[in-house]
């Protein structure tokens, strides 16, 4: 008889028994569901959770895109900052002229926050001027219409491209709002296009995706009709490969010191910092919660060991008994073994479908919950593997103990 | 497993291979607190095929830790044993086991049949641990339940079987293996008067099939039905007679 055959019949034993105890099997059993169950519902929901800030990442331009932002002027050229004209219209029309490896560039004149009047209806929103290179830059999509075109740049079109929060605020009946009129601070804006709505899951609705609030008009009306100057918030820039970002930055800032006259008053931010925040986030998560679902599970294997236990001592006469007729000290240890697997093994089943439905509850309660897939695989297996290992490792020490017992004294047990 | 046809010859014309066990000198010393206690105290003893030995003595006699050795469950602490020609002396756990498990068989006083498995699974028990590639269980479990007329009960449990009826699942148990020799530890003790008269006719139905019983009893009326009777006193035999 081998090892497999063995532990086949020690499990079916072992089913019995526990069929035979069930209220003891089961309270046994509970560390271990909880255990598995947090473990997995919990890796669950931050793994959910972190594919959010990961696809919000990637649909803002992801690793390829640098960002110029204004700054102070160094210490040593605090006096002489006043000649820099800031960050202007003209340094994007220097990087698009001078730099190659800048495959797409965009200023961001940022107009905050708007009230958009349309049909009698008002709706506040975030309004960002932008040039045609935006849409490149990230992931959005245009649902019907068109984006900002090198026209529009031109003539500083009255022209506005609305995102789907815009639309089903002032527009509800229509599905496309494009070639309707709106009203922005007195003055009228045809729309031109429309984006297509961001939903990390379809058909259903995030309340939190800013992305769906935004909406564009072309930079240079937002600077001559509103600002009256020349300025611009934010420059936009991605580059093709990761290889170029190096000289790219380089490129930018000899670009940026000559039109800003010498002074350093910006900065080029990369977006490996977030990304860098981005996975310390997730190591620090994955740590903190396997250790809590460690220890709850580690719990569980000291319940599984005490009943063990139990059940070894309730059980000496029948170890006698076996062991009168022929049965040695491995299949002794084999059928106690067995039994702390199943309990085990039975426990971490019984825990991975407990945690789908604490999955499911989290998808509704927790905000941009829809990411939560309700059967993470990766969390899965390792859940169970490791409640399976701590099973095994919990039974040894009963097993050794019902093995090691002398058949005369168990056959004497009263 | 089948039976040595030896089994079947004369008692005059006995030879070496009808000698099942041979010991001698045999010692089994526990220690109790700083007391040494010599439970047999040099024993040579020979038993040979198709006897039916009745072992009595008072208790602390002696008789229990014989059973417990010649049953593999015990190893002597000095002097020499043999089985089947073999010295088997200071053989080790595993092997002890094994020889439990394929070539002894046996009852006890209190039955000790496993309560949450069926009569016939408690028939079968042995046969898991005997590591003989056996398809037909079922057919011999059947078999050795008919052969102690308990067959119409073997889906029922122990617990819903009287005492008597208990004793002869236990004893199909003890057959399963087909085993050379059966040890039984008082094993009309808890039973009535009836019963055991039918559980001694059922031992008598075994040694005419050729299977030596080696049985331990206070009962002179169960140590009647023997044909050879050894007595203990400290450890030591003080009588061994043929009927």
């Amino acid at each position: 008889m081998n090892l497999l055959s063995d532990i086949y019949s020690g499990g079916i034993n072992g089913l019995r028994e526990i069929w035979a105890n069930k209220v003891r099997s089961f309270l046994s059993m509970s560390g271990i569901i909880l255990g598995v169950a947090a473990l997995v519902s919990m890796v669950g929901i931050v793994q959910g959770m972190l594919g959010n800030m990961r696809a919000s990442f990637e649909q803002s331009g992801g690793i390829l895109k640098l960002e110029v932002h204004s700054a102070e002027a160094p210490e040593a050229q605090q006096h002489i900052a006043g000649i820099s004209p800031g960050m202007t219209w003209r340094d994007i029309i220097a990087v698009q002229n001078a730099i190659p490896l800048a495959v797409y560039t965009t200023p961001i004149v940022d107009m905050r926050y708007e009230r958009f009047i349309a049909q009698g209806r008002r709706e506040g929103a975030i309004l960002h001027g932008v040039s045609p290179d935006y849409i490149n830059i990230g992931s959005r999509e245009m649902e019907y219409g068109r984006f900002v075109a090198d026209m529009d740049i031109e003539l500083k079109s009255p022209v506005i491209i609305i995102g789907s929060h815009l639309r089903d605020e002032l527009f509800p009946s229509l599905d496309s709002a494009v070639g309707q009129q709106l009203r922005l601070r007195n003055q009228v804006y045809t729309i031109v296009g429309q984006l297509a709505e961001i939903n990390s899951m379809p058909g259903q609705r995030s309340r939190f995706n800013w992305e769906n609030r935004m909406n564009y008009i072309p930079a240079t009306t937002a600077m001559s009709r509103y600002n009256g100057n020349d300025v611009v918030n934010e420059i936009h820039i991605t580059a093709d490969r990761v290889e170029d970002l190096p000289d790219l930055i380089e490129q930018i800032e000899n670009t940026l010191t000559r039109t800003h006259r010498g002074i350093n008053d910006f900065e080029i931010r990369t977006q490996e910092e977030r990304l860098l925040e981005l996975k310390k986030l997730e190591n620090s998560f994955t740590f903190s919660l396997g250790g809590i679902a460690g220890i709850s599970l580690l719990v569980g294997g000291i319940g599984i060991m005490n009943v063990m236990l139990a059940s070894v001592s309730e059980r000496i006469r029948e170890i006698g008994v076996r062991k009168a007729i022929g049965a040695r000290s491995h299949d002794i240890f084999i059928q106690f073994l067995s039994e702390a697997i199943v309990i085990s093994v039975l426990g971490g089943l019984v825990g991975l479908v407990a945690s789908v439905g604490l999955l499911s509850v989290a998808r509704n309660l927790i905000p941009a919950g829809e990411s939560i897939s309700l059967v993470p695989v990766s969390a899965m297996f390792y859940g169970f593997l490791f409640s399976s290992t701590i099973g095994l490792l919990s039974g040894i020490y009963p097993a050794l103990r019902a093995a090691r017992l002398d058949p005369i004294d168990a056959l004497r047990y009263e | 497993m089948s039976f040595d046809s030896a089994a079947l010859v004369n008692f005059a014309t006995m030879t070496e291979s009808d000698i099942i066990f041979k010991l001698s000198g045999l010692r089994r010393t526990y220690t109790v607190g700083s007391e040494q206690v010599h439970a047999l105290d040099g024993v040579d003893l020979t038993i040979q095929d198709r006897e039916f030995i009745a072992v009595v003595g008072t208790s602390g006699s002696g008789k229990s830790t014989l059973m417990h050795v010649l049953g593999f469950m015990d190893s002597p602490t000095a002097g020499r044993m043999e089985f089947e020609s073999k010295d088997v002396t200071g053989i080790n756990g595993a092997d002890r086991a094994d020889l439990r498990a394929s070539r002894i068989g046996f009852v006890f006083q209190s039955f000790n049949l496993l309560p949450r498995l069926s009569v016939v699974d408690n028939v079968l028990l042995p046969l898991t641990y005997s590591r003989s590639a056996v398809s037909n269980k079922r057919e011999l479990g059947m078999a050795a339940l008919e052969r102690v007329g308990m067959a119409h009960r073997s889906s029922h449990t122990p617990n819903q079987l009287s005492g008597g009826e208990r004793q002869r699942v236990a004893i199909a148990r003890a057959l399963i293996n087909q085993p050379r020799l059966i040890l039984a530890d008082e094993p009309t003790g808890n039973l009535d008067t009836k019963n055991r008269g039918l559980i001694m006719e059922l031992f008598a139905s075994l040694l005419e099939e050729g299977i030596t019983l080696a049985i331990v009893t206070h009962d002179e009326e169960v140590a009647a039905y023997a044909n050879r009777r050894i007595r203990m006193e400290d450890g030591k035999v003080v009588e061994d007679s043929k009927s």
